[in-house]
């Protein structure tokens, strides 16, 4: 067999995006030719996709074999469970703290719950330490300041490669130059506006 | 004398102390992130787009021009020296760069690559130069239609060139003019899959966009790879060329600098298409190619000279027609729209200072890398030895603030989170990112077009046919399309890509 595995996977993603979105499209006016409404150039594009989607999996069949990486349980059931954790802890971020409640905090700690808990397996880690990085920064960044912000990015982040756990003190001395250099570029050069300190 | 005049002037905003001041500043980025493995062009250009908001739109492009070919300069350090290649469009330069630096001729190699991409560099500032304003004439004539058809070549094209498989390629244009679909209708202002967000209103945030797929995930496939950097044991030696050296490179400088010229203006072509369009061309060719294998220095000129004049001559599709030809001019366009300028045939006349500005920028900026490549060398090599575990950390607080100050919104710092996931799977099922991101960039054009010209012609699809420029687009794109289905091109194609 020539099963090209990763096409599949391709095709797959391609054709269930296209279906997704031409059902999310029925809201939108198609119009006519001549005066085409919102939804007409979404249409085009989306029965486009699907066809290209289609012609990935049947191209598959023959162009491989191109086997996808093999997971182990630990692997699949990980982000199973990032996902119905992810979940939970979007519903019950209300409930935790006031905190959550403005700029998407509980959406943000969602993703957060989720990258953590993918870093169970270690396929996932640097993924799932990454992602959490930024959702940390996002969830810290206006009530805590930017450098409680970049601190606590820094030090998730760098729980991505082995080497750091083994060596703290590297991971202090890019912290202080990172929180030097970001003050220096962004507050001091460019002057964006966000609070360098915490606002509690 | 026209040329002469409005060089002169580009000269002039070119030369001011801000001008030279951010060209140098580009260079040197680039040239940094040109040696270091781990990031590309792609990447620093869409986590610096955001500290260009502040500045004028001429030094932004400036800039982040100087990014760009910059790293076709540091690209080839780390090639030679480390048979690493530093930029995609610098690893043919490792086939026979490497072995000329384990013959001793490091420093040649090195010498060469940088002279050569200068003068590749210069003739091709000169050919933006002359083609520019010429080609916007041409475009002004163009009809909507003829501008519908011309970004579908363009798309096509770029799939077609893309690495992988086409048909891949093409449905990732597909998918990324799907999401540049998000946000208001201009038309009649209804919501489109914005969910009830309102930050979607305005469409999916190209920063996010290109750093989560780019910046990120970039981030996450390095550190998934062991680290594989030696420290350096050849020694550079001279950097003087003996005769024979020079005569043996100067006509593969110069046929590289032709082809780079030529493929930089296509669509999806650019540097890398080019270098390894002029490596094939100098094993066929060139009259050392019977010592290609052990350390030809016409292995490392020519392709290093189709590199630089490529980076320089993909700026022309975008001055002059606004179409961007790969993902680096994607994301000038993006910078364009954020300062508020619309890129297309008018921006000539409109901004007459970007234009000849960023030409003469251009030069000024390759002869800085010239100085910052060649005497520097040594610099550069230490800059090697900063292990990538010191660097992520950098790139994503980077990242991290850039989405953030983009609309100073926590959502796009999400999105970004959250496009970095879908890149990383991109990258697992081999489907190539750069066709979408041209493809986001040009989507919302595309449907303006398309509603005008069927609404000119009264539905009548028929009108992309009679149009005699629209039906040349077409008509190349659809030979384009049918080559590449052909197997033995394909496997043409393959080869090269394969190097």
């Amino acid at each position: 067999m020539k099963l090209n595995a990763k096409d599949i996977a391709s095709g797959v993603v391609l054709i269930l995006f296209a279906v997704v979105a031409l059902w999310l499209n029925q809201d939108h006016a198609l119009g006519s030719a001549r005066r085409m409404g919102p939804g007409y150039m979404p249409m085009l594009v989306f029965y486009f996709v699907l066809f290209l989607g289609i012609m990935v999996l049947a191209i598959a069949f023959f162009n491989g074999p191109d086997p996808l990486e093999r997971w182990t349980g630990l692997d699949a059931g990980s982000i199973a469970l990032a996902v119905v954790a992810g979940t939970a802890a979007m519903w019950a971020a209300p409930q935790i703290s006031s905190f959550f409640d403005a700029n998407y905090g509980a959406f943000g700690l969602g993703l957060l719950v989720g990258f953590v808990v993918i870093c169970w397996s270690l396929r996932w880690r640097a993924i799932g330490a990454i992602c959490a990085g930024l959702c940390v920064f996002s969830l810290l960044l206006e009530k805590g300041g930017l450098m409680l912000a970049l601190i606590a990015t820094i030090l998730v982040a760098c729980m991505a490669e082995p080497e750091h756990r083994r060596r703290p003190l590297g991971i202090l001395g890019i912290t202080v130059f990172l929180l030097a250099l970001c003050w220096w570029v962004f507050i001091k050069q460019l002057d964006i506006r966000v609070s360098v300190w915490p606002q509690f | 004398m026209d040329i002469i005049g409005n060089l002169a002037f580009g000269f002039g905003v070119a030369l001011s102390f801000e001008n030279l001041l951010f060209a140098l500043i580009g260079a040197l980025i680039g040239t940094a992130i040109g040696v270091l493995p781990g990031i590309g062009p792609v990447a620093t250009i869409s986590l610096l787009l955001p500290i260009t908001f502040g500045q004028p739109a001429t030094t932004a492009i400036i800039m982040l021009a100087g990014i760009y070919y910059g790293a076709q300069y540091g690209g080839s350090t780390t090639s030679i020296l480390l048979n690493l290649p530093g930029e995609i469009s610098s690893v043919v330069t490792t086939l026979e760069g490497y072995k000329m630096a384990r013959n001793g001729r490091a420093g040649a190699a090195l010498a060469i690559s940088a002279l050569g991409s200068f003068f590749a560099g210069s003739v091709a500032t000169l050919v933006v130069a002359g083609s520019g304003p010429l080609l916007t004439q041409v475009a002004l004539s163009f009809g909507p239609a003829d501008y519908f058809s011309l970004m579908l070549l363009g798309l096509i094209i770029s799939a077609v060139l893309a690495q992988g498989s086409v048909v891949k390629a093409i449905a990732m244009v597909g998918l990324g003019v799907a999401l540049g679909l998000v946000g208001t209708d201009v038309q009649t202002g209804q919501q489109r899959f914005t969910f009830g967000i309102p930050e979607l209103s305005d469409g999916v945030s190209f920063v996010a966009l290109a750093m989560g797929l780019f910046g990120i995930a970039e981030i996450i496939l390095n550190l998934e790879r062991p680290e594989a950097r030696s420290v350096l044991k050849t020694k550079v030696g001279s950097l003087w060329l003996t005769r024979e050296e020079w005569k043996r490179a100067t006509p593969s400088v110069l046929r590289g600098t032709a082809l780079g010229s030529v493929l930089g203006i296509l669509p999806g072509g650019g540097a890398s298409l080019s270098a390894f369009g002029a490596y094939m061309l100098e094993r066929k060719v060139s009259k050392g190619r019977h010592l290609f294998g052990t350390g030809a220095i016409e292995g490392v000129a020519g392709p290093e000279a189709a590199n630089n004049a490529a980076a320089q001559t993909s700026f022309i599709p975008l001055l002059t027609l606004g179409i961007p030809s790969n993902a680096v001019m994607a994301l000038m366009v993006g910078a364009l729209i954020i300062q508020g300028i619309q890129p297309g045939p008018r921006m000539v006349e409109a901004q007459p200072d970007l234009f000849w500005g960023l030409i003469a920028s251009m030069w000024i900026g390759n002869a800085m890398l010239l100085v910052i490549n060649l005497p520097m060398i040594g610099m550069w090599v230490k800059l090697l030895q900063v292990p990538y575990k010191f660097l992520y950390p950098a790139i994503l607080v980077f990242c991290a603030i850039g989405s953030y100050s983009t609309n100073n919104n926590v959502f796009d710092v999400y999105s970004t989170a959250i496009f970095a996931v879908v890149g990383y799977m991109f990258s697992k099922l081999k489907l190539e990112p750069a066709p979408l991101l041209i493809g986001f960039v040009l989507g919302p054009m595309m449907e303006e077009h398309l509603r005008r010209a069927m609404l000119l012609s009264r539905g009548d699809p028929m009108v992309f046919l009679e149009r005699p420029i629209s039906a040349t687009m077409l008509a190349i794109g659809a030979i384009a399309l049918a080559a590449m289905l052909m197997p033995n091109l394909r496997k043409g194609k393959e080869a090269a890509m394969a190097g």
